[in-house]
C-alpha cells in the first residue's frame, strides 16, 4: 500500500471540509484497502469517516426507514424491523462477504464499492473504467461477467445491498459543503458504462453519501434475496435475485424483480415483473418469471451458464419470498 | 505503558494563527507531532494547505504520512508504538509489538487468519488500519486466555485436534470464541456461519465444528 | 517397487538401499494383516539389534491410541512461532521485484534509486534463477539476466528496515524488457507454430518433493515428451478385449495455497548461515544453500519450529532462500523474506493440468487386456505433469501403453503437490473403471475385486459393501425425479511405500528421568512431533506430553524431507530403535546401583524390573536417579525394510454421496466415507485429521479451484484467495473415516504414511462417479463448476450399451 496522510473526522461537516484535492473517503475500508493493496488506487490522502457517530444507525421514520451510511452490514442483517419488514435487505446484507467483513463494512461502502472485475482490480490492466479505452474481459476471461446491458464494460454490479435497495425503491442522500443535501433515487444513482465509463455513480467528489431512505412497504409485502456463487462459503455472486411481492391475498398486486450479477448496474426485470403481476404466485408463474428475466440476454464467450442460472435463482427466490420454498441450499449461507 | 499521551493533537484553529492563511505546513507538522525530518516527504502530499473552517477543524485529527506514535489498548493493556496511516492493525501487532499469534495469510480479508476482536467483535485485522483501532479494546489470541484459565475454545481445539499446520488456528479460535461469547448454545450451522470467512487449507473444519460445540457445552452429535 | 511411471518421486526417495551388512541377524514372528479380517503371523529376519516386535495397537499403551497433538496448546494459544513470526535483532524486511510480462529478455535493471531510498540496506539482482526447467544447451540463450518465462518471476529484491520502506523501494527499481511472444494455453502451446517457451530442449531435475522428469526425453516445440512406458503389446490387448472404454478427461491447474506463504529469515554471519525456513525439508534447504553458496554443510543451519502448510511445494531454499541469504550477506543483518499471496500463486509451484485419453480393454469377466494412456499436461515452465501412476499401478493388466507429455507454457513452474499426478490420473482411471463395470453389467465393487490385487483394498471394499452409505445407493443411475438428484460413487487410491534412509534421531535419558528425542525432521502439520513423543512414551512409560520433542533444526540428526508420505514410515523405526538402545544404555547405567546385571533388567510400562526377582519393580524415574552418569543417549538411523520386496503400495477407497442441483449446476457433497490404510496407525487422531483434510482438499480441487491466466496477457487474474476459490466451512460434508489397521512386518514400528493416499487422490473420481449415479451423465472435466456441470447436463448423452 502506498503512503498517505489520513484526516480522521468526527463530524460530517469536518469530513466535507476535507473532500478536495483528490482526497478519498474511507469508511469501513474493506473495498478501498483491497484496491490500495492491489495498487490500483494510490490516494495521497484519505478522509476517514468511520468515526462519525451521526452517520450510524437505523431510524424508523413516518415514511419508512433511514439507514445511516455507516450502519454496518451486520447491524442491518440483524435488525429486527428490517428482518421482519424489509427481509430482502437483511437477506442481502447478511449474505455479503464474510461475517467479519460484515462487522465493519458499511451500507454506504457496500453501495459505493467498485467493480469486482478481475481486470479492474489488477494494477496491470488499464481498462476503460480506469480512464483508458480498452476492455480486457470481452476477449479474455469473462465467466463471472455480465450477460445483459453491458455496453462497453461487462463487469457486474458488485453491491448486493443495492439489489435489495433497488427493489425497495430507496433513495440515496448525498451531502456536500457547497450545496447541502440532495437525494437521488437509487435507480438513478448508478451510471451505465456507456453513459460514462469513468463514473460508477452520480455522487460528486465533494459529496458524501450520508444516508439511505427506504419508503414504507405496502401492506402485504413479502420479499427475499438470494445470492448464488460457486461456493456457499464466501463467494461473489454468479447470479442473484431480489424479489419484492405486494400481495392481495393469493394474488400478486405488484412485483419487483432485481438482479446484480447480470449487468454492470443493478437492474429490474420488468419482463419478469409483468409475468407475476395480477397472478397468484405458483411454481409455474415463478418459473415463467424466471425465464422472462433473461429477455435480451447476450452472454459472453464463457458465461452462457448464467442464462440458465438466473431463471433458477429468480424462480426460487420468488417462491422463498412467497413462503412456498425454504431458503435454497444452493444459495450462499 | 498506560497513560501514554494520545499522539494526535487537534489542528489549531485558523483564528488562533491569524498571521497565516490556512494551516501552514509548519503548523501542521507541529500539530501532528512530527519532527522536521519528515518535511521532505511531506512536500509531495497535497491537501495540507487546507482552508480552516472554523469549528470543523476541531473535529479533524491528522495522521501521517510519516510514522507517528499511538497507543493501542490490547488485551487490557495500553501499548505504545509507532505506525503509519497505512499500517494495518495486523502489521502493528506483528511487527510493531511482536504479537505474532495473529497471522497474515491472504492479506485481503478473505481467510480470517488475522481475526482479532475490536470491542468483542471479530474483525479482519489485515483490513483494519491501526489508526482505526485507537480508542477500541483489541483482543488478540494472546489475550484470550488468562494466566489462570485457558479459554474453553482453546482447550477444546486441543482436545479435538482441531488443527493441523496450525496457521489458521488462532483466527479460527478467535472466530469460534466470539461466537460462543455471543451465543452460548450454538448449533453446528451457527459454527459454519461464524467461520464461513475462515480458510483452513489443511481441511480441519470437521474438528473445528466439534471442538466449538464441545466448548459450548454441547455434543457434536446433536447438531 | 511398483511399475509406476509417475516420475513424481525422485530416485533418492525410492531407493531403500539394502545395506544389511550387520552379521548378527535374527528371525522374529510379526503380526501381519488386518485385525478383525486377515490378521496372521509371518516370520521376518532383522538385525539382532532391533527392538522386540511390537504387538498390534490394542496391546500397546501409547502408540496407536488417540493422542492429543503434542504442540496443540501452543498452536491454539498463538504461541507457535512460524517463520513469518521470527523477529531477530536488527532484522530487515525484504520483498521481490517480479516480472510483469510472461516472456521477455531483461535488457536492464536500474536499482540506483532503490539503493538510495531511505531505509534500504541491500538490493540484489537475480542472475541465477532457481526452479523450472533449464536448457540442455545453455548456449541457446545468451543473456545477462535470466530469461523471463512467466509473470511473477522474481527479478530482484530489496531489503529495508521496515516492510513499508521495502515496498516503497520496489517501485523505484526500473526493469526494461524486450518482450517475446508467449503462450499460456496448453492446447495452443502444442500447436506447430506456437511461441516457444524454451528455444531448445529443456529438463527439470526432480526435487525432494517430486516434480521434474526423467532426462533424455524427446522434445518437439513446447512438448517435452513422450515419456513412453510399454509392457506387452497393448494393441493386441485391445484386439482381445470384449469391451473397450475410451474417454477423454481434462483437469485444471491447482495452486498449493498453503496459508503460510513461502519464506525465510536468513542470518548470514561469517561463521554460520542460519536460516529459519517455512519448509517441508530442513535437510533440503541446507543442501541447496550449501551447494548454491559453496559452503560446507556444517556452516549452514536450518530451523523450522512450526510451518504453515506446504503440500509439496516447500522443498529446498528456492529463490526466496538464496535471495534472502544474499541480501543478508550484503547488508550484514538478518533478512526476512516472506512471499505475498500473489507471489505464492505465481512463482512457487502448482499442480499441473492434464489432458488424458484413456482406453481400457477388458474381457467379459472384467480381466483387463490393455490400458493405454496418452497424457498431456502443463507444469508451466517446468516439468512433472505425468499422471500415469494410477493407470499403471492400481489394477492388474495384461498389457500397458503409457505416453506422458509435458507441455511448456509461460507460467510458473509446477511443484510436487500432494500425491503428484495421482488426483489427475485417478479422476480418469476410476471413472473409466466404473464405466467399464456398467458396460460389463457388473457391480463396480465386484469388478474391482476381480482386477485389484491389493489385499488391504479388498478388505476396504468389504467395509464399504457393509456400510450404511453404500447400502443406501441406488444402483440405477438418474433415479431421482426432482431437480436435486442424489448419487453415490466411489474411487480407489494408490500410493507407494517410499522411504528416506537419511532418517535419524537421537534419544536422551537424563538422570532426572526426563527423556527427549532430537531429529532435524520438521512437523508440517501432520503431527510427527506427537508420534515421536508416543514412541518414547511407549518405551519409557512416560506420558507423551512429558516427552521433550526437539525437531526442525539441522543441528539435530538428519531427518527426512516430508514429502511423498515418507516421514512416519521412514523416521519412526529410527526413533524407536534409538529409544530402545537408549533404554538399554539406561539399564546398564542403573544396574550397578541396583545391584543387578544389566542383562537381568527390563524396562516395561514405566517400571524397571529384575527378571530374577532381585528387587521389587521400581519406577523409571526413581531408577533414573540411580544412573551412574548424568545422561545416556543413543542415535539411530533408518534401516531398510525387513522384506523390501513385499507390500510396496497401499491406498484406500473413498465413497462420496452428492446432491446435484441440476438447475443451478451446484454439486453438494453431503457425506464421505473414507476407508484408508497407513500401516500401523501411530496416532489415529492425527491420521483422521489428515484424511479429513485430504478429502476436503480433494473436494476443493474437484469443485472450485482453478488457476486462471488471461490468454492475451499471460497474467493470472485470480491470484488471491477470494477469486481463487478454496472450500470453506459450508463445503465440508459429513466425513466418516475408517482406518484399516494393517500390519506388513516391515520395521520396528511397521508404520506407513497417509498424506498422499488420504482423499485427495480419489475425491475427484468419487464425486464424478456419484454425479453419474445421480444424473446418468459423465462429467470428465475439472473443476466441476456450475458452468461445467450445466454444460454436461445439457449435452445429449450417448446411451451406453451393456454387453
Amino acid at each position: 500500500m502506498n503512503s498517505f496522510s489520513l484526516a480522521d473526522c468526527s463530524t460530517v461537516e469536518a469530513a466535507l471540509s476535507q473532500l478536495k484535492n483528490g482526497a478519498v473517503v474511507k469508511a469501513g475500508g474493506v473495498d478501498l484497502l483491497d484496491r490500495m493493496k492491489n495498487g490500483t488506487d494510490t490516494p495521497d490522502r484519505l478522509v476517514n469517516i468511520r468515526n462519525i457517530r451521526e452517520l450510524r444507525g437505523v431510524q424508523a421514520t413516518p415514511d419508512g426507514l433511514t439507514l445511516g451510511a455507516l450502519t454496518t452490514l451486520a447491524e442491518i442483517a440483524d435488525h429486527p424491523t428490517i428482518r421482519a419488514q424489509y427481509t430482502i435487505l437483511s437477506d442481502a446484507c447478511g449474505r455479503a462477504a464474510t461475517p467479519h467483513i460484515r462487522n465493519v463494512a458499511t451500507i454506504g461502502g457496500n453501495v459505493l464499492q467498485e467493480l469486482q472485475c478481475w481486470y479492474f482490480r489488477s494494477a496491470e490492466f488499464q481498462c476503460i473504467r480506469k480512464g483508458k479505452d480498452q476492455c480486457f474481459a470481452f476477449s479474455g476471461l469473462n465467466q463471472y461477467h455480465a450477460i445483459m446491458d453491458y455496453g462497453g464494460c461487462p463487469s457486474v454490479a458488485p453491491s448486493s445491498g443495492a439489489v435489495a435497495l433497488l427493489a425497495l425503491n430507496a433513495t440515496i442522500e448525498l451531502t456536500s459543503a457547497a450545496k447541502g443535501k440532495r437525494t437521488v433515487a437509487i435507480k438513478d444513482f448508478y451510471v451505465q458504462p456507456d453513459a460514462n465509463p469513468h463514473r460508477f455513480n452520480v455522487k460528486a467528489d465533494d459529496e458524501l453519501l450520508t444516508a439511505i431512505h427506504i419508503p414504507k412497504t405496502a401492506p402485504g409485502t413479502r420479499s427475499a434475496y438470494q445470492k448464488y456463487g460457486e461456493k456457499e462459503s464466501h463467494d461473489w455472486a454468479i447470479a442473484d435475485a431480489g424479489i419484492l411481492l405486494e400481495m392481495d391475498g393469493e394474488v400478486c398486486r405488484r412485483a419487483v424483480v432485481t438482479m446484480g450479477a447480470a449487468s454492470p448496474v443493478v437492474r429490474r426485470s420488468t419482463e419478469a415483473e409483468a409475468v407475476l403481476t395480477g397472478k397468484p404466485i405458483t411454481r409455474d408463474t415463478a418459473r415463467a418469471a424466471g425465464q422472462a428475466s433473461m429477455t435480451g440476454a447476450m452472454p459472453l464467450s464463457m458465461n452462457g451458464y448464467k442464462v440458465q442460472l438466473f431463471p433458477t435463482a429468480i424462480y426460487r427466490t420468488i417462491l422463498l419470498a412467497a413462503g412456498q420454498m425454504e431458503r435454497d441450499p444452493s444459495a450462499a449461507g | 505503558m498506560s497513560g501514554h499521551q494520545p499522539p494526535h493533537k487537534e489542528l489549531p484553529e485558523a483564528s488562533s494563527t491569524p498571521a497565516t492563511k490556512g494551516i501552514t505546513r509548519r503548523g501542521f507538522l507541529k500539530g501532528a507531532g512530527i519532527t522536521a525530518a519528515g518535511t521532505a516527504l511531506l512536500d509531495g502530499v497535497h491537501g495540507l494547505q487546507q482552508e480552516a473552517h472554523g469549528a470543523t477543524t476541531r473535529d479533524v485529527k491528522e495522521y501521517g504520512p510519516e510514522a507517528f506514535p499511538v497507543t493501542l489498548n490490547i488485551n487490557g493493556t495500553e501499548h505504545a508504538l509507532h505506525v503509519e496511516p497505512r499500517t494495518t492493525l495486523a502489521e502493528a501487532l506483528r511487527n510493531g509489538l511482536g504479537m505474532t499469534g495473529t497471522k497474515i495469510s491472504c492479506d485481503r480479508g478473505v481467510c480470517s487468519s488475522c481475526t482479532v476482536w475490536l470491542d468483542k467483535m471479530p474483525v479482519n485485522s489485515c483490513m483494519t488500519l491501526a489508526v482505526d483501532a485507537i480508542g477500541h479494546r483489541i483482543t488478540t489470541i494472546e489475550g484470550l486466555s488468562t494466566d489462570s484459565e485457558v479459554h474453553p475454545v482453546q482447550a477444546a481445539f486441543v482436545r479435538h485436534d482441531a488443527m493441523q499446520c496450525g496457521f489458521c488456528t488462532p483466527g479460527m479460535v478467535m472466530s469460534c470464541a466470539a461466537l460462543i461469547e455471543r451465543n452460548p448454545h450454538p448449533t453446528e450451522a451457527d459454527v459454519r456461519v461464524a467461520i464461513s470467512g475462515n480458510l483452513c487449507r489443511c481441511g480441519t473444519y470437521p474438528k473445528v465444528f466439534a471442538a466449538t460445540l464441545d466448548a459450548a457445552g454441547q455434543h457434536a452429535s446433536k447438531a | 517397487m511398483a511399475t509406476h511411471t509417475s516420475h513424481s518421486i525422485p530416485d533418492a526417495l525410492l531407493s531403500a538401499a539394502a545395506d544389511t551388512t550387520d552379521a548378527s541377524m535374527r528371525t522374529a514372528t510379526m503380526p501381519i494383516g488386518i485385525p478383525g479380517f486377515t490378521l496372521r503371523e509371518e516370520q521376518r529376519t532383522m538385525p539382532a539389534s532391533e527392538p522386540p516386535v511390537w504387538p498390534i495397537n490394542k496391546d500397546l499403551s501409547y502408540v496407536g491410541k488417540p493422542q492429543e497433538r503434542w504442540d496443540g496448546a501452543a498452536k491454539a494459544a498463538g504461541r507457535a512461532r512460524y517463520t513469518a513470526d521470527v523477529q531477530l535483532p536488527g532484522m530487515l524486511y525484504a520483498r521481490f521485484v517480479n516480472s510483469t510480462v510472461p516472456h521477455a529478455k531483461v535488457l536492464s535493471i536500474d536499482t540506483s534509486a532503490a539503493e538510495s531510498y531511505p531505509g534500504v540496506k541491500s538490493v540484489h539482482v537475480i542472475e541465477k534463477l532457481l526452479g523450472g526447467a533449464v536448457l540442455r544447451d545453455p548456449a541457446l540463450e545468451q543473456s545477462r539476466y535470466p530469461l523471463v518465462r512467466y509473470v511473477g518471476q522474481p527479478i530482484a529484491a530489496v531489503a529495508a528496515t521496515t516492510p513499508q520502506a521495502a515496498e516503497d523501494a520496489l517501485a523505484k527499481i526500473k526493469v526494461t524488457y524486450e518482450t517475446l511472444p508467449f503462450v499460456v494455453d496448453m492446447n495452443l502451446a502444442r500447436e506447430q507454430n506456437a511461441p516457444l517457451v524454451f528455444p531448445g530442449a529443456a529438463d527439470q531435475a526432480g526435487t525432494a518433493g517430486g516434480g521434474g522428469s526423467a532426462s533424455g526425453i524427446p522434445q518437439t516445440g513446447n512438448v517435452h515428451g513422450p515419456a513412453v512406458h510399454k509392457q506387452g503389446d497393448a494393441e493386441q490387448g485391445f484386439k482381445e478385449a470384449d469391451v473397450i472404454v475410451d474417454a477423454h478427461y481434462t483437469t485444471q491447474v491447482q495452486t498449493h495455497s498453503a496459508l503460510e506463504t513461502h519464506g525465510v529469515v536468513a542470518d548470514w554471519k561469517p561463521d554460520l548461515l542460519t536460516v529459519y525456513a517455512s519448509t517441508q525439508g530442513t535437510a533440503s534447504v541446507r543442501e541447496e544453500l550449501a551447494a548454491y553458496f559453496q559452503l560446507p554443510m556444517s556452516k549452514v543451519r536450518v530451523i523450522t519450529e512450526f510451518m504453515g502448510g506446504g503440500f509439496g511445494a516447500k522443498f529446498g531454499a528456492g529463490n526466496p532462500g538464496v535471495v534472502a541469504a544474499t541480501l543478508s550477506r550484503k547488508a550484514g543483518a538478518p533478512v526476512r523474506l516472506m512471499l505475498d499471496r500473489q507471489e505464492e500463486h505465481l512463482s512457487v509451484g502448482n499442480r499441473p493440468s492434464s489432458d488424458q485419453r484413456l482406453r481400457i480393454g477388458a474381457k467379459k469377466d472384467g480381466t483387463i487386456t490393455a490400458i493405454q494412456l496418452i497424457s498431456f499436461g502443463t507444469a508451466g515452465c517446468g516439468t512433472g505433469a505425468g499422471c500415469a501412476g494410477p493407470a499403471s499401478n492400481l489394477y492388474k493388466w495384461a498389457t500397458l501403453h503409457v505416453e506422458e507429455n509435458d507441455v511448456f507454457i509461460n507460467a510458473g513452474p509446477a511443484a510436487a503437490f500432494r500425491a503428484p499426478g495421482h488426483p489427475q490420473g485417478a479422476f480418469a482411471l476410476e471413472q473409466s473403471i466404473d464405466e467399464l463395470a456398467a458396460r460389463l453389467n457388473m457391480d463396480s465393487l465386484d469388478l474391482r475385486d476381480r482386477i485389484d490385487e491389493n489385499p488391504v483394498r479388498r478388505v476396504q471394499r468389504q467395509i464399504i459393501r457393509d456400510s450404511a452409505i453404500w447400502k443406501s445407493r441406488n444402483p440405477r443411475a438418474n433415479a431421482d425425479a426432482g431437480p436435486i438428484k442424489r448419487g453415490i460413487g466411489l474411487s480407489q487410491s494408490i500410493w507407494y511405500r517410499h522411504l528416506t534412509m537419511d532418517s535419524a534421531a537421537e534419544v536422551r535419558v537424563h538422570k532426572d528421568g526426563s527423556v527427549e528425542v532430537l531429529s532435524a525432521v520438521q512437523d508440517i502439520g501432520s503431527g510427527i512431533k506427537t508420534v515421536l513423543a508416543q514412541i518414547l512414551a511407549e518405551q519409557f512409560g512416560v506420558p507423551p506430553a512429558q516427552v521433550e520433542v526437539k525437531i526442525g533444526d539441522t543441528n539435530y540428526p538428519v531427518g527426512p524431507n516430508s514429502g511423498g508420505s515418507v516421514t512416519t514410515a521412514s523416521l519412526t523405526p529410527a526413533v524407536r530403535d534409538a529409544a530402545w538402545q537408549a533404554a538399554q544404555k539406561f539399564l546398564a547405567s542403573v544396574a550397578p546401583a541396583l545391584g543387578a546385571r544389566a542383562s537381568d533388567l527390563t524396562l516395561t510400562d514405566g517400571m524397571v524390573r529384575s527378571a530374577s526377582g532381585k528387587f521389587q519393580p521400581i519406577s523409571f524415574r526413581s531408577a533414573a536417579a540411580k544412573m551412574d552418569t548424568n545422561q545416556v543417549s543413543a542415535q539411530s538411523k533408518r534401516i531398510p525394510d525387513y522384506d523390501p520386496k513385499k507390500y510396496d503400495t497401499y491406498g484406500g477407497v473413498d465413497v462420496a454421496e452428492v446432491a446435484v442441483d441440476t438447475e443451478t449446476g451446484r454439486i453438494h457433497v453431503k457425506h464421505v466415507l473414507a476407508v484408508h490404510d497407513c500401516g500401523r496407525p501411530m496416532n489415529p487422531t492425527g491420521v483422521i485429521s489428515q484424511i479429513n483434510g485430504g478429502v476436503i482438499q480433494g473436494i476443493s480441487y474437484t469443485l472450485f479451484e482453478h488457476r486462471l491466466i488471461d490468454p492475451n496477457y499471460g497474467i493470472m487474474v485470480n491470484s488471491n484467495l477470494d477469486k481463487y476459490k478454496i472450500a470453506g466451512s459450508y463445503e465440508v460434508p459429513k466425513i466418516e473415516v475408517q482406518l484399516t489397521e494393517s500390519y506388513i512386518g516391515q520395521s520396528s514400528t511397521d508404520a506407513s504414511g497417509i498424506g498422499e493416499a488420504a482423499g485427495i487422490i480419489s475425491a475427484g473420481a468419487a464425486i464424478a462417479n456419484a454425479f453419474y449415479n445421480a444424473t446418468g451423465v459423465r462429467i470428465r472435466q475439472l473443476p466441476m463448476t456450475p458452468a461445467v456441470v450445466l454444460a454436461a447436463l445439457n449435452q445429449p448423452q450417448p446411451q451406453m450399451e451393456a454387453l
